[in-house]
């Protein structure tokens, strides 16, 4: 591999990696947007859409198709429809039954609360690894990671070249720049849209303008959760592990893309992602993986310094 | 004032404490009952071989019918690792250790099974003159001299004599016989990863300086993020160095299987070797049997227990029989260390002082010691003459003995 | 001032009472050594240092830290790097444990500098990231921190060392106690100093403060180092008491979570609150779980694979549910600060 090859491949890993992470930062930047609350317990709603991708193939048996033959592509399709639908409900149930009575009460209540939601999710997570599913290697080792069977192929796509796109990254990038470009749409140009900005904007002034401030929250939170289902199939296929703890790490790099992109921002949130991809995969090749951690938030400080409010957040001036 | 008040208090108290007895330094009060106890992780993904280890130690004093002599042997399995780890915490292991120290009854502490709790474990057991075997702890620097730390391992013998006994080889030996074996595979260049854990890290690092005699070049040295999401970019600058070799020094918790996968995902077409922190089937969940089916090589301390002969093969049987399924790789480690204290036992017990000083004293002249393992003794520093270690592949998911390594 | 007046402007009598439940391990212990219930409960008064260090930050000031366990990294090296053998200084373990409340008020300046100006949930993430980055260092720099070696065996802190050189565990546990009894001291006064005030004011109006002349950064940055020593101190305490630092993974986001759970849990801002805190979750951390594992170990319940018969597995959950239930029940804590006037934060 020459290095300009080294530089694409890893430009495009980074990419592919930051397009993940973009989706599940929309889903806290848009809940952070609306109720002004870190949703610490997204990255592990994401976690748990893993598992429920990697049940639906258990339960239904297709875990041995051929990579790429039309029975995978069935139960791709299939988990599609099947994992955000799943996390949608659960992001709504927590929303209606963990936060919604916490509305009015001090700032910290929500926060706490999610803190506890993820402390749930996590239990869970642990607990479905142990299922008897074959899947899960019945139950035998729990708090292991699973893997999730190959459903794509793992041919170069460009032939015999030095640089190695697979069906995986390519799935990425179809799956998750139609649905950017579909929530911008909903956001931008329905009515909806228009009334879940209005609620960011000003709570109150929404309500009296008649819009339904709490099915707006509601609506919110089973976009940012389908979101969340839409990077936990393509996660699971293109890193094909699932394991209870993956929350983690996958939601502070979220977290830390949407801040940085300027929380409350969806344009932000897909910008944060898809630099803190790249700049983990530069930082792998080019510094050292073991540093990688410390210089992406090295460089999330150093944005903020320079620009408090991240960088397409706007500035606001608070009410006395 | 209240405060000041009971500052008195407690100031009082402390003065009326101070000259209080030490039960560490006491005989086992009741020779009637004997306990023994095992620190080991049994929440978090390290349960599976701690399950197996302790089936290994109930084995061995099942076969004594639980009796010696006329004194009851009690077994009791504590736990060192706690859900927020999903490993062993430094806090329960040092609090196990406490309890074994302060309860006059407990002999002998089996455990514990990561080498960072032993560290932890190890100053409190050697203070209190408690007997310690640990069936799985591979760390050179514990025992060994002039292999880790200066100060090591005298740093965990405060009391200047030796208490801690391990009935597996350590990792300067593991890590020799991976780079050896490297060689006779016909590997030239090797990409050596690690965890950043002490297992993890001391294994790699130990392959890394016995590769320039077994003819390996090492291209890279380099410590990974084990909670990482993926390796992809890693996997890249791996193929650009095109070694023959990955030696990747870290456990399945440690995600052994996403590198495998993602090594694999991104067209590297070297090989992949791991210590025996990987042996076990949860690594072979975790990678995905198609994904290291004869693309993975794995040391193990010792012959994998389907391929014992004899007394090692007695256990191997008696085990399936009695729990239902075949032993994890560290289970008859388990059974040895079990056997260790109840042979120790068997000699001190009886005598007209039954300590633990005098228990001590009889593990530690366990000549030739005649187990599962073959023969063997436990050399100046605790450790087990036994150099024996196996290689291993992966074929159609299943772990396969391939040939016995040595360490010379 | 009149004595009786001061005694009554001693919060009400919760925190008389909590420290008479602090004290029963030391009677347990003197009447059932064999339970260690000193060497138990030793944990909470740690933690309660560590919530002592978060309740400044977060409590008073109103800062949100999820960093603090790198503060206590910081303390337990700093603790260990000054007293082991392998390096030079070895300055003995008291003068070592206010080195290490030092390095730790200086990491807090270190990093409160740059980013205080930022709001709140943006110094949530960067002291999250912080927390990464130490753990980093902690993990890479092997020629000072020994990497995944950690540093060890290190010294306690020893008052009326006995034939092993070490002090009784009632005497420790007294020792620690001390400590936190006079951190708590130091709290209730600092609560109603000036600059104790300064805190609240810009915790409950940042602006409104400003105006009226409290220097905000500088308010915010004294709230930042003071919680950091307390952190560190916990830190070498914690280490001081395993014999050892630990890994550098021991110092983790779950426990600076656990340090956030201490102080919500406890009340936001409250003194007692933090040692009710530190008392319900460390309790039922280390006491109550590992008794529960070990009566149910004891009945043949647990050492099967089955991941469900293990109490320590369901501690997330309830872990979980107690934050949610408090959060729905009791918003401000348990034992909150003051009559809630409308929100903390």
């Amino acid at each position: 591999m020459t290095d300009i090859e080294v530089l694409i491949q890893q430009l495009l890993t980074g990419l592919s990696n930051g397009m993940i992470i973009a989706l599940i930062a929309l889903g806290y930047t848009m809940v952070f947007g609306i109720i002004e609350l870190i949703n610490f317990a997204h990255g592990d709603l994401f976690m748990l859409g893993c598992f429920a991708a990697l049940t639906a193939l258990g339960v239904s048996g297709m875990v041995d198709v051929e990579p790429g033959g039309i029975a995978s592509i069935i139960t791709i399709a299939a988990l599609f429809i099947i994992v955000p639908t799943f996390c949608a409900t659960i992001n709504w149930c927590v929303d209606r039954y963990a936060y919604r009575p916490l509305r009015n009460s001090p700032k910290l209540a929500p926060l706490v609360s999610a803190l506890g939601v993820s402390f749930i999710f996590i239990n869970i997570g642990l607990f479905w690894g142990g299922l008897p599913l074959e899947v899960f290697g019945y139950g035998s080792a729990a708090a292991a990671p699973k893997n999730f069977p190959a459903l794509l192929p793992f041919d170069n796509l460009l032939g015999d070249s030095a640089i190695f796109v697979t069906w995986r990254e390519l799935l990425v990038v179809l799956v998750t720049i139609p649905i950017l470009a579909a929530l911008l749409y909903f956001v931008k140009c329905t009515a909806t849209g228009k009334a879940l900005r209005a609620t960011a904007q000003n709570p109150t002034a929404a309500r009296l303008m008649g819009i339904h401030v709490d099915s707006v929250i509601g609506i919110t939170f089973i976009i940012g959760g389908a979101l969340a289902g839409v990077a936990s199939v393509v996660y699971a296929l293109t890193y094909n592990t699932v394991f209870f703890q993956m929350g983690f790490r996958v939601g502070v790099d979220a977290f830390t893309a949407a801040v940085l992109g300027g929380i409350g921002n969806l344009a932000g949130a897909c910008l944060g992602g898809l630099l803190i991809g790249l700049v983990r995969a530069l930082s792998d090749q080019y510094i050292a993986t073991q540093w990688t951690n410390s210089v992406v938030f090295g460089i999330l400080i150093v944005v903020l310094i320079f620009r408090p409010s991240g960088l397409l957040g706007s500035r606001t001036r608070e009410k006395v | 004032m209240l405060k000041h008040k009971l500052f008195i208090l407690s100031a009082a108290l402390s003065f009326s404490i101070i000259g209080a007895s030490d039960p560490a330094f006491s005989a086992p009060s009741d020779p009637q009952t004997i306990k023994i106890v095992s620190s080991l992780p049994r929440t978090g993904s390290a349960n599976s071989q701690s399950t197996s280890i302790v089936n290994g130690i109930k084995l061995a004093i099942d076969e004594v019918g639980g009796m010696i002599g006329d004194a009851k042997i009690i077994y009791e399995d504590w736990d060192d690792a706690s859900p927020e780890r999903g490993a062993w915490d430094p806090a329960l292991e040092a609090a196990n250790a406490d309890k074994a120290i302060n309860d006059p009854s407990v002999v002998a502490l089996i455990g514990p099974y990561n080498s960072g709790a032993a560290k932890i474990s190890m100053p409190k057991t050697n203070a209190a003159g408690l007997l310690h075997v640990s069936p799985s702890v591979t760390w050179p620097g514990l025992t060994k001299p002039g292999v880790g730390e200066a100060n090591e391992p005298a740093v965990y013998r405060p009391s200047g004599k030796r208490n801690f006994f391990r009935v597996v080889p350590a990792d300067d030996i593991q890590g020799l016989v991976a780079a050896q074996w490297a060689k006779t595979l016909g590997m030239k260049t090797v990409y050596v990863l690690h965890d950043r854990e002490l297992y993890g890290q001391g294994v790699a690092e130990i392959f890394r300086r016995s590769a320039p005699a077994n003819r390996l070049e090492v291209l890279e040295f380099e410590g990974i993020d084990p909670k990482a999401s993926n390796y992809r970019s890693l996997a890249t600058k791996i193929r650009q160095r095109r070694p023959d070799l990955v030696y990747y020094g870290g456990t399945t918790q440690t995600n052994a299987g996403q590198i495998a996968k993602d090594l694999r995902a991104s067209g590297v077409t070297a090989k992949l070797m791991v210590p025996d922190g990987c042996f076990e089937q949860a690594f072979i969940q975790s990678a995905g049997a198609n994904n290291i089916n004869g693309r993975v090589y794995i040391t193990f301390g010792g012959v994998p227990p389907e391929q014992l002969t004899g007394a090692g093969k007695k256990f191997y049987d008696d085990y399936k029989a009695k729990f239902g399924s075949a032993p994890e790789s560290y289970s008859i480690y388990g059974y040895e260390a079990g056997r260790v204290v109840i042979e120790g036992i068997k000699k001190a017990y009886g005598k007209p002082s039954f300590t633990r000083a005098s228990l001590i004293e009889a593990v530690a002249n366990n000549n030739d010691f005649s187990g599962a393992l073959g023969r063997w003794s436990f050399d100046e520093n605790g450790d087990t003459t036994l150099t024996t270690m196996s290689g291993n592949i992966v074929e159609n998911g299943q772990f396969k003995f391939s040939q016995l390594l040595g360490a010379d | 001032m009149n004595p009786l007046s001061k005694l009554k402007s001693f919060a009400p009598s919760d925190l008389q009472k909590i420290f008479i439940i602090l004290m029963l391990p030391v009677f347990i212990e003197m009447i059932f050594p064999s339970l260690g219930a000193c060497d138990r409960f030793k944990p909470i008064l740690v933690f309660a240092v560590l919530g002592f260090g978060l309740n400044v930050v977060t409590g008073y000031c109103g800062l949100l830290n999820l960093g603090v366990a790198a503060f206590m990294a910081i303390g337990a090296y700093t603790f260990g790097i000054l007293t082991v053998s392998i390096y030079p200084f070895q300055i003995g373990a008291w003068p070592a444990l206010l080195v290490s409340c030092c390095a730790g008020a200086a990491a807090g300046v270190a990093l409160g500098l740059p980013t205080l100006r930022l709001r709140g949930d943006y110094l949530a993430i960067v002291t999250l990231g912080f927390g990464e980055i130490v753990q980093d260092i902690l993990r890479n720099l092997e020629v000072i921190t020994k990497g995944s070696q950690g540093i060890n065996p290190l010294p306690r802190l020893v008052v009326f060392p006995n034939e092993r050189g070490l002090d009784s565990p009632i005497v420790s546990y007294l020792v620690i106690l001390c400590i936190v009894m006079f951190v708590a001291w130091t709290m209730r006064n600092l609560e109603r100093s000036a600059v104790g005030r300064a805190w609240t004011a810009v915790r409950d109006d940042e602006l409104a403060a400003g105006c009226m002349g409290v220097p905000v950064v500088r308010t915010k940055l004294k709230a930042f180092a003071f919680g950091a020593a307390l952190c560190s101190l916990a830190g070498a305490l914690w280490a001081s008491g395993l014999g050892s630092t630990g890994e550098p993974g021991n110092f983790d986001f779950a426990l600076s979570i656990l340090a956030l759970c201490i102080v919500i849990v406890g009340g936001l801002g409250s003194v007692a609150g933090v040692l009710v805190g530190a008392i319900i979750m460390v309790g039922f951390n280390s006491i109550v779980l590992v008794e529960l594992s070990e009566r149910l170990g004891a009945a043949g319940f647990s050492g099967t694979q089955n991941v469900f018969a293990s109490p320590a597995n369901w501690k997330y959950f309830v872990l979980g549910a107690a934050l949610i239930i408090t959060m729905r029940l009791r918003p401000n804590g348990l034992l909150p600060s003051k009559p809630s006037e409308g929100g903390v934060l």
